[in-house]
């Protein structure tokens, strides 16, 4: 395979900032004789993105080798003598050989285990769309926060975080996407309160979202201070149901705290 | 400079960002165009004769300039020898211009041009770097924080 070797030599010594460098000992890399004590050679590298090179020594201007690290794994390993801080560049295409280094020590290894890691545009990749995926949580949960500052009174305090995934009925404030908003509050009228209150309350305040034409699964329109007014329209009901039949007499116990 | 053919090899079988057959010109005096599988894996550009599953070869794309020839042609060179050119021709204008917006944004030294690790305001300390690969392409490829990527260019 050509490469344009020139420019990666050049791009090897150029100013640009490495992101690791240090000397390591080498078994059977590209082209490396072994030694006859077995130790490995002790060459000076260079990472560089996802590019680690290696040198005869620091001054040395043209690369001994190339190893690009995409689609590698690297890890902990033996070294064919008992060594220490050995480890591994091992890639998953069939016939590809690891390439065994070792540091000096026990620092070195495990900073060079982690840049090379790292390395990769692949795991880059798994770092973007893990942040944008807390990016979009952030974001929900700030609207959310934002809403129920905005409209409501103090006792206010339960948050709540966006789930990402489809929300469930036992998250009482959340509807199930396909779930009918419109389903008749009525017939459940006489349901004793404080008791079992979850598909109560699924039915009941999506209409009333619905009726402000509010969204009822979206997570910042399902505010407190609106399921607030749908529950407390159902306190006053019953209140005044109460105060009838005890002629004014019996003491009230309005429930206004949330569940 | 050793390197390990099969990691190359390997790496050019990997999902690419950009590939298509386009008309190539290596940077000899008087070389010919010919018609090559040209293919953008992360960093590098591979090129392969159309009916071969190996490539002719590869190009590290860091530090390459990338700039528009003829209309509908595109040509990379490098920092140390600017004479030197890879001529590409495309279909259309369009295609070049997917082509060499794709190639510029290939490479590592992106974050280092500009001076910031877009990682940073997350929090992300200095060794996790950033790489750029894939933005939001019309081929519904993965797509990254768009929007920041965007201050980089």
């Amino acid at each position: 395979m050509k490469l344009n070797k020139r420019s990666m030599t050049h791009y090897a010594l150029s100013d640009s900032p490495a992101d690791h460098t240090g000397f390591l000992r080498t078994w059977g890399g590209p082209g490396t004789a072994p030694t006859s004590s077995g130790a490995g050679r002790r060459y000076w590298f260079v990472l560089k993105g996802n590019l680690l090179f290696s040198f005869e020594n620091r001054e040395s201007r043209t690369p001994l080798s190339l190893v690009v690290l995409e689609g590698c794994t690297v890890e902990l390993a033996e070294a064919p003598v008992p060594e220490e801080f050995a480890f591994a560049i091992r890639f998953d295409a069939p016939g590809v050989h690891p390439h065994l280094l070792a540091a000096d020590g026990q620092v070195a290894q495990e900073a060079w285990v982690k840049a090379l890691s790292r390395a990769s545009f692949g795991y880059m990749r798994l770092v973007v769309r893990e942040l944008e995926s807390q990016l979009q949580d952030a974001r929900q949960s700030l609207a959310l926060h934002r809403c129920v500052s905005q409209k409501c009174v103090a006792s206010c305090s339960k948050p709540r975080t966006a789930d990402r995934s489809a929300p469930g009925p036992e998250n009482g404030y959340f509807l199930p996407r396909d779930r009918n908003p419109n389903g008749s509050v009525e017939e459940r009228g006489s349901r004793p309160m404080g008791r079992d209150l979850t598909e109560w309350e699924l039915q009941g305040p999506a209409s009333l979202l619905l009726s402000r034409g509010q969204s009822p699964v979206s997570p910042e329109t399902s505010c407190f201070s609106t399921l607030h007014d749908w529950y407390g329209k159902e306190i006053m009901e019953l209140r005044r149901g109460w105060q009838q039949r005890a002629k004014g007499s019996q003491p009230e116990s309005k429930q206004q705290d949330r569940p | 400079m050793r390197y390990n053919e099969k990691e190359l090899q390997a790496l050019s079988r990997q999902p690419a960002e950009m590939a298509a057959e386009l008309g190539m010109r290596g940077p000899k005096k008087g070389s010919v165009a010919k018609r090559r599988l040209v293919k953008l894996v992360v960093n590098f550009l591979f090129y392969f004769r159309p009916d071969e599953a190996e490539p002719l070869g590869a190009l590290l794309l860091e530090r390459c300039i990338v700039a528009q020839e003829e209309p509908g042609g595109f040509s990379i060179s490098f920092v140390e020898d600017l004479s030197r050119k890879y001529h590409f021709e495309c279909c259309s204008q369009e295609q070049c211009q997917e082509w060499m917006e794709a190639l510029r944004r290939a490479r590592n030294e992106i974050r280092k041009m500009t001076g910031k690790d877009p990682l940073e305001q997350f929090g992300i300390s200095e060794e996790a770097r950033f790489q750029l690969n894939s933005l939001p392409t019309t081929h519904g490829r993965t797509a990254c924080i768009g929007s920041q990527l965007d201050v980089l260019d």
